[in-house]
């Protein structure tokens, strides 16, 4: 119901650091009306793509993050009541297709079946948007962009977006950033010492060779972002790193052991 | 009472020449998963195993004492080579428990750093200074270790002049003062560095002679005995026994009577049967090392015939025909297959033991954790409370049916609908034994234990099967719960009942499952294979014949909207299962002792309603 009221976020100077050509592609698909689905695994840039994209194009952003009750209407909109009787509101999805701009639907295979089907008569050649409530057929503005995304690495037989559904989609793998680059972001979005910064990437390559044997995710750049702020802020190099980086990857008092051995080599 | 004596005398003496402290002495198998994550996120080899090291005959300096005690003699010395690392099995060098441990994380960061050894003494010197310029914090920790390290080696002044300058120079590398690329010969060798890794007792036949500094290194870690063996060369070589999937010899037992065929010949433990060995080598043309030291411990079974029918499980109505697929023909072939349905009678019930009362309690609390328990549903007739929407819905519409008064939500509604149906490998392959005490099959009796009680804690319908094979008109599919079934004791007794025996012809059994389970009126049904290897049987069933096959039967049970997902503990699964179950339709458990623990979580994370 939250989402219902959501206003476009207002965007101001996103850094947002390109791995590869995502954003050229991003351009190609936007000027041929085509919709974006971007997938990778959690914390490694998706949203912040977006979002810096948002802004460059000037467009409002509509992020909606999905979950297993979000429902057709929750997106598009439903009747309600005042005093004078009952009145239609538009869902997000309903005012970004008749107003233009970017609509994020982050972590799409969440959402129930029934909100992924909605997506299919706006995503091919048609680009409109049927409300069955009000027998309504809206036609997409020219500066509607769809952009999805999803995280391949959740192993759920019960999940999974069809084929059908993918095939609409200009598709992006994204991945965590390179040696380098991850290091620029950590120290641009935290003014972090480089050398520090350094350590912070070492370690997450060390522990990112664990991930789906030993971790069931790997660490990601958002972590380290946060383990960088807590350290910035005054917070013990090891204690930053046991509980922003090796808590939150696993349970296991094993492997929390294990991996703080790796901690100790650094520090 | 001389033997008593003996014993004392024995044990005082041990005590008075051992330089253990046995207090605080770190065991190998208490820390070996944490060393194993250690070593891999260092970057170590992902599928290299853990092994405790046989002690190795080093010859050097013993006083009197030791002479009498005959102790220092052998050394664990830690090693490694292309399939496992090999660490002492108990460490016990320094009075602090803490030493000892880190001791253990110092050989396994060395092991990762250093995965193929050219020189003993130069690669292990520049693997501590790489590991230490990587990991400052590993400086102090390592310094302690050295200093406290150098108290229990021999003072350099206490030797003979030889010797001295030797372990001057050991002791000076080890602080990381010289770097030393030779030693000079001696009769005796040097102290074990126990700081230090070790060639392999056994370079790969394969490779090419030694060349000259390996040759130096051998002669100073290896006594002679080593390398007359390898003059002795025969053409040899390695078995990879990975291939072959249980303890079954792959040749006519008629043949055995000529020595041209394979004998395993366990290289790692042949010092004492050297005589032996030699004189086998000079009669065989080719001799099969193994790899693997319990090589025995599979065992040779030669008794393919069926139980008798007093000891079996009880069949069950007349065997049930099934096709199979021939890839050749590229067709289903009807009639092909026999199955035969059995359960096991007279059977006692079984309580959980203590141990797995802990482990189903720990599971019930990680599936409550991950919210998997029921949740409300919407525009019920009736419920706890009212749903907005539904009420709003039905205000909204013009016409309104008063017969339709669902505004409430259901928070005791079931809102899984999930049934299981889990097929459990019992062929031969799984009598192999996971450790010193455990075999394969026991940790899969437990996991469908502690698997039962997580399904029976979900209130998910599941059935669990059993099967095995012996060629195709012989194929065991072994009744342990259907879905009809009460989950109870005698289902833990069935459970505890299985016996490993004969071979992997999945197809039939999964073809078998995929009909019983399609019958079930859930909403999503899984079909949950547990295997430790390919499939095979005794006809073409082997190879290509079997991999296509299942294949073709798993495609079956796809298109009859089934979920298969394969749960296996072979390490090579890579290799196949993507091809039979889909990049994301299996996973692997390397650790076979810990498939009770995982199966429940892997069976959470593909039915969770996230």
């Amino acid at each position: 119901m939250s989402t219902l009221f959501l206003e476009s976020t207002v965007l101001n100077n996103i850094f947002y650091q390109a791995q590869d050509d995502e954003i050229d592609m991003f351009h190609f698909a936007r000027s041929n009306n085509l919709a974006l689905l971007l997938k990778g695994p959690t914390g490694c840039g998706k949203t912040r793509f977006v979002e810096h994209v948002a802004q460059k194009i000037n467009q409002p952003l509509y992020t909606i993050s999905c979950h297993d009750d979000l429902s057709a209407a929750d997106l598009i909109g439903r009747h309600l009541i005042d005093n004078n009787g009952t009145y239609w509101q538009d869902g997000p999805m309903t005012k970004a297709v008749r107003e233009g701009g970017v609509y994020y639907l982050d972590e799409i295979i969440e959402a129930r079946k029934d909100t992924t089907v909605l997506l299919h008569s706006l995503t091919d050649h048609r680009r409109e948007l049927y409300i069955e409530r009000t027998g309504e057929v809206i036609r997409a503005h020219k500066d509607f962009m769809l952009i999805i995304s999803y995280n391949p690495s959740y192993q759920s037989l019960l999940k999974g977006l069809k084929p059908s559904t993918r095939q609409r989609f200009v598709s992006l793998s994204f991945d965590y950033p390179s040696l380098e680059n991850e290091i620029d972001i950590i120290t641009a979005e935290t003014g972090i010492a480089q050398q520090q910064a350094q350590q912070l990437v070492a370690l997450a390559t060390d522990l990112r060779r664990l991930s789906d044997i030993d971790v069931k995710a790997a660490a990601s750049t958002r972590l380290l972002i946060y383990a960088a702020k807590m350290i910035q802020s005054g917070c013990p190099i090891n204690k930053a790193y046991q509980y922003c980086i090796i808590e939150p990857l696993s349970d296991e008092p094993e492997t929390i052991k294990a991996l703080k051995r790796v901690i100790n080599a650094y520090c | 009472m001389e033997e008593v004596v003996g014993k004392i005398w024995d044990k005082w003496l041990t005590r008075q020449v051992s330089t253990d402290f046995p207090d605080s002495q770190i065991k190998l198998e208490t820390i070996q998963s944490q060393l194993q994550i250690f070593y891999r996120s260092l970057g170590g080899d992902k599928t290299k195993t853990f092994e405790a090291c046989e002690p190795r005959h080093v010859k050097i300096h013993r006083s009197t004492i030791q002479k009498i005690a005959g102790s220092h003699h052998n050394f664990h010395l830690s090693w490694q080579n292309e399939s496992s690392v090999r660490l002492p099995p108990y460490i016990a060098l320094f009075p602090e428990p803490s030493l000892n441990e880190f001791l253990y994380f110092w050989l396994v960061a060395l092991t990762a750093f250093m995965p193929k050894m050219q020189h003993w003494l130069r690669d292990n010197q520049q693997a501590t200074a790489s590991i230490l310029a990587k990991y400052p914090g590993l400086k102090k920790q390592y310094q302690q270790l050295v200093n406290a390290y150098l108290l229990t080696r021999a003072k350099p002044e206490t030797l003979a002049l030889l010797t001295q300058q030797n372990e001057q120079d050991i002791q000076r590398a080890l602080k990381g003062e010289k770097l030393i690329s030779k030693i000079a010969p001696t009769s005796l060798q040097p102290f074990p560095i126990a700081l230090w890794l070790y060639p392999a007792p056994f370079e790969n036949s394969a490779s090419p002679e030694p060349c000259e500094h390996n040759n130096a290194k051998r002669k100073a870690t290896n006594p002679n005995t080593d390398i007359k063996e390898l003059k002795q060369r025969k053409k040899a070589q390695y078995v990879d026994e990975k291939k072959s999937t249980d303890g079954l010899l792959m040749f006519q037992a008629e043949a055995l009577s000529t020595w041209t065929e394979q004998i395993d010949l366990d290289r790692s433990q042949s010092d004492e049967q050297e005589d032996d060995v030699d004189e086998i080598a000079k009669d065989m043309d080719i001799i099969n090392l193994s790899r693997q030291r319990k090589a025995g411990a599979a065992g040779i079974r030669f008794n393919l015939d069926l139980p008798a029918e007093e000891n079996d499980d009880l069949c069950l109505g007349d065997s049930i025909s099934l096709p199979e697929w021939h890839y050749k023909k590229n067709q289903l072939i009807a009639n092909v297959c026999n199955l035969q349905t059995m359960i096991a009678d007279e059977i006692k019930p079984v309580e959980l033991s203590a141990n797995q009362q802990k482990l189903a309690q720990e599971v019930r609390q990680l599936l409550s954790m991950l919210a998997l328990s029921n949740r409300p549903k919407k525009g019920q007739l009736t419920g706890s409370e009212i749903d907005l929407d539904a009420w709003i819905n039905h205000y909204t519409q013009p016409v309104k049916d008063s017969n339709k008064q669902n505004f409430y939500l259901d928070n005791q509604h079931k809102y899984r609908d999930v049934s299981c149906l889990l097929l459990a490998d019992l062929s031969l392959s799984t009598e192999c034994y996971v450790n010193n005490e455990q075999k394969i099959i026991d940790s899969i009796r437990e996991a469908l234990i502690i698997f039962s009680e997580a399904l029976h804690s979900l209130a998910d319908p599941f059935a669990i099967y059993g099967f095995s094979s012996i060629r195709s008109n012989h194929v065991r599919y072994h009744i342990l719960k259907n879905f009809n079934m009460r989950y109870d004791r005698y289902v833990r007794g069935r459970i505890a009942r299985i016996e490993p025996g004969f071979y992997t012809r999945m197809g039939a059994a999964i073809r078998q499952s995929s009909q019983i389970l399609s019958q079930q009126p859930s909403k999503d049904k899984i079909l949950l294979l547990l295997s430790d290897g390919k499939p095979n049987d005794l006809d073409r069933y082997e190879g290509r014949y079997g991999i296509e096959d299942t294949r073709q039967a798993i495609l079956e049970a796809k298109k009859q909207g089934l979920s298969p997902f394969c749960v296996t503990i072979d390490k090579k699964g890579n290799d196949y299962l993507p091809y039979l179950f889909g990049q994301h339709g299996f996973a692997i458990v390397r650790d076979a002792t810990q498939l009770a623990k995982v199966l429940p979580k892997i069976y959470a994370n593909l039915t969770l309603n996230r």
